[in-house]
């Protein structure tokens, strides 16, 4: 049982260096929960000050009613598996699973059945006797899973577990992950700058950028419903589309997004949320998936440009598109062969529309929900 | 396809063979200057050796003996049966042949307690050294804390200052506590000059281990000086050993602060009583070298069981920073 708040958490390093700024978040018993962000935007400080070993500098810290702020690590109930592994070279495999549970004064077989069960579950039970020299990547990340794994933590903390292995592994591995959250029935936190395993894992993602939460989410509120334009940009490949324009209200009462020659009306839905908006300076977003190909329908969702590049990706294919001095990025099936040069029109799926504010980069639809 | 022609024009240069003389040359050069430099390091101890077996005439015959004629046992049994004969002196001289060899010099008797003396303070040294020098070098490599940089400075900044303007200093703090040819005076200088190069070595060893092991380590359920314990120490032990030869020789052959704060035989050191042997009227050289023979046996013990270790812990150390 663990359940994990954050109040208003702080954390100052030293230098000056303000790494966190007032994180309250709340992670509910048994959540599978994702820090998201780029490097230096404090998701690996969040997870160190659940595991001790930063200190909290301001706030609170709550494990189940308990302020935890000055437990040290080894008094919480917390398992970690870390980036570069960080399995002890001089202990075997089997020493290197067990040292948890020794240091914790478990009896010896006790210690025994929890390990070869770990080895049995992770498929390593023929290196137990290895050291971690020995093994390859995706062998000593199964080790390190297995030494978090035989503690039976509350908590399950993974700080990029899986950056240091190759692209196929780390998919298989990524199924593992969630399978074993599964299992164990644990909070799990987990960190990670990868889009794609933020999305696949987690029951909530929490997007950090700059030490400052941008919005927390399931990966569906994420991905389709983003708080800003940050948070609409950190996901999605190809990157969201931008470009600039203003919001008017046609002679058909119609809200529509203007630019240059460029009209796009907005669903009602939309509208609704943006109204007494008429007039206002924004930035339209469109994902790159967000869009079809073929002659619009409706001269309100057509968007044309000329090709300047186009990569296929095997399953699809990139189209960089030349739109008034703007460069765009879609993404569109491969049965339509394109040329450089071409002129296409491509129809927006309005429903899908971002609408962000100029200067502060909010999301104008999103955060009126 | 056209014939390649098997033989090169006769006035090309053969660069296979300029390689292979040049190969050869190489070797030459390295392997005279190895045994020059092996010469240059063995022959005075090879020396020491050889005399230690020779009879006061044979030592200074010329040319000199290498290898012993009759070689003797009698100096090493002179040192061993020191404290039962009559020493030497000014007095008595005349009934002694000094060419023979026949007289041991007068504090010839403190050999073996001085011997006892430089191991107590030697090995006092080395395990305060690692109590305290390896704690010292994790809290500063691994822990961030205010005013780390300014200790790290204040700790090499004490090996800048040569031990004989701290005499004096040394000294006067060593009478004030009334500390003076006690053993106890040695072991706290001697600290002040060797935790410093501990320290320094083990925090460049430290550093080069991963923080994410002490941070596994915590989280797996260790204190800090568990972590210390037992994940770092193991790991760092080819430093250890370093440290441990580098503590226990500067101990066992200082001189110049033994010579100050002791003056008796009861904290008299190997060095200064070795040095007391030429002080005398006259010198007799094949009880100093079996003397010095049996000085160099601990350090060599000491040596050998870390062999192995020693050039690994010195490199360790020497990559980073």
């Amino acid at each position: 049982m663990a359940r994990i708040r954050f109040t208003n958490v702080n954390k100052k390093y030293a230098n000056g260096f303000h790494a966190v700024r007032d994180l309250n978040l709340d992670i509910e018993d048994r959540e599978f929960i994702v820090l998201l962000g780029p490097s230096g935007c404090g998701k690996s400080t969040t997870l160190n000050m659940i595991a001790g070993l930063e200190e909290v500098s301001d706030g609170n810290l709550i494990f189940d009613e308990q302020v935890v702020n000055y437990v040290p690590p080894h008094k919480r109930d917390v398992a970690m598996v870390f980036q570069s592994y960080a399995l002890y070279p001089h202990k075997t495999v089997y020493d290197n699973i067990g040292f948890g549970l020794r240091m914790r004064n478990v009896s010896k077989e006790e210690i025994d059945r929890r390990v070869r069960d770990a080895a049995q579950k992770l498929e390593i039970s023929h290196l137990l006797d290895r050291r971690p020299s020995q093994l390859s990547g995706g062998q000593r990340q199964r080790v390190a899973l297995g030494r978090a794994m035989v503690r039976e933590p509350a908590v399950f903390l993974m700080d990029e577990p899986l950056s240091n292995l190759d692209a196929a592994l780390r998919i298989s591995m990524r199924a593992e992950i969630k399978e074993l959250h599964r299992a164990m029935q644990t909070t799990f936190v987990y960190v990670t700058h990868d889009q794609a395993e933020a999305l696949t894992l987690a029951d909530r993602i929490v997007v950090m950028n700059d030490g400052v939460v941008q919005q927390i989410g399931t990966p569906d509120d994420i991905y389709e419903r983003p708080a800003n334009t940050f948070v609409a940009s950190f996901l999605g490949s190809p990157p969201i589309n931008y470009f600039d324009g203003v919001l008017e209200v046609g002679p058909d009462d119609r809200m529509s997004f203007i630019r240059d020659g460029l009209r796009l009306a907005l669903p009602a839905a939309h509208a609704a949320r943006l109204k007494g908006q008429d007039g206002r300076a924004v930035r339209l977003g469109i994902r790159a998936e967000d869009v079809a190909e073929g002659p619009a329908e409706l001269e309100v969702n057509a968007l044309s440009g000329t090709v300047n590049s186009v990569l296929p990706v095997g399953s699809d294919q990139y189209l960089g598109m030349d739109f008034g001095g703007e460069e765009l990025f879609f993404r569109v099936g491969k049965d339509l062969r394109h040329a450089f040069g071409e002129e296409i029109t491509l129809a927006v799926d309005l429903n899908r529309l971002h609408i962000f504010d100029r200067e502060t980069g909010q999301s104008l639809i999103w955060n009126a929900v | 396809m056209t014939d390649m022609p098997n033989t090169p024009p006769a006035d090309a240069i053969d660069y296979r063979r300029r390689q292979k003389i040049a190969r050869i040359v190489q070797r030459l050069v390295i392997v005279v200057s190895a045994i020059v430099l092996a010469i240059y390091v063995l022959a005075p101890v090879s020396w020491l050796v050889s005399s230690a077996f020779q009879t006061e005439a044979e030592i200074v015959s010329i040319p000199p003996h290498w290898i012993p004629d009759e070689p003797t046992l009698r100096n090493f049994e002179a040192i061993f049966t020191a404290g039962d004969s009559e020493p030497v002196t000014y007095e008595t001289r005349s009934g002694t042949d000094p060419a023979a060899g026949d007289f041991i010099p007068s504090t010839a008797k403190n050999l073996l307690p001085s011997m006892l003396n430089s191991l107590i303070v030697a090995t006092l040294v080395v395990i305060l050294n690692l109590l305290v020098g390896v704690p010292a070098a994790y809290a500063i490599a691994k822990i961030r804390f205010w005013g780390r940089n300014a200790s790290v400075y204040f700790i090499l900044i004490t090996r800048v200052i040569p031990d004989i303007a701290l005499v004096v200093p040394f000294f006067l703090v060593i009478r004030k506590l009334g500390m003076l040819d006690t053993l106890g005076s040695l072991v706290i200088t001697y600290l002040a000059i060797t935790v410093p190069f501990t320290v320094f070595i083990m925090i460049q060893y430290f550093e080069g281990l991963p923080d994410e092991l002490d941070k596994a380590a915590r989280v797996d359920g260790c204190s800090r000086l568990q972590a210390l314990i037992k994940v770092f120490l193991p790991l760092s032990l080819p430093s250890l050993v370093a440290v441990v030869l580098f503590t226990f020789l500067a101990s066992w052959n200082e001189f110049l602060l033994a010579l100050m704060f002791t003056q008796t035989s009861a904290s008299q050191t190997l060095p200064i009583l070795l040095a007391s042997f030429t002080s005398d009227f006259t010198v007799s050289f094949s009880f100093l070298n079996a003397a010095g023979v049996l000085a160099v046996v601990p350090p060599v013990i000491v040596a050998i069981v870390f062999e192995r270790y020693i050039v690994s812990g010195l490199t360790a150390g020497a990559v980073k920073g």
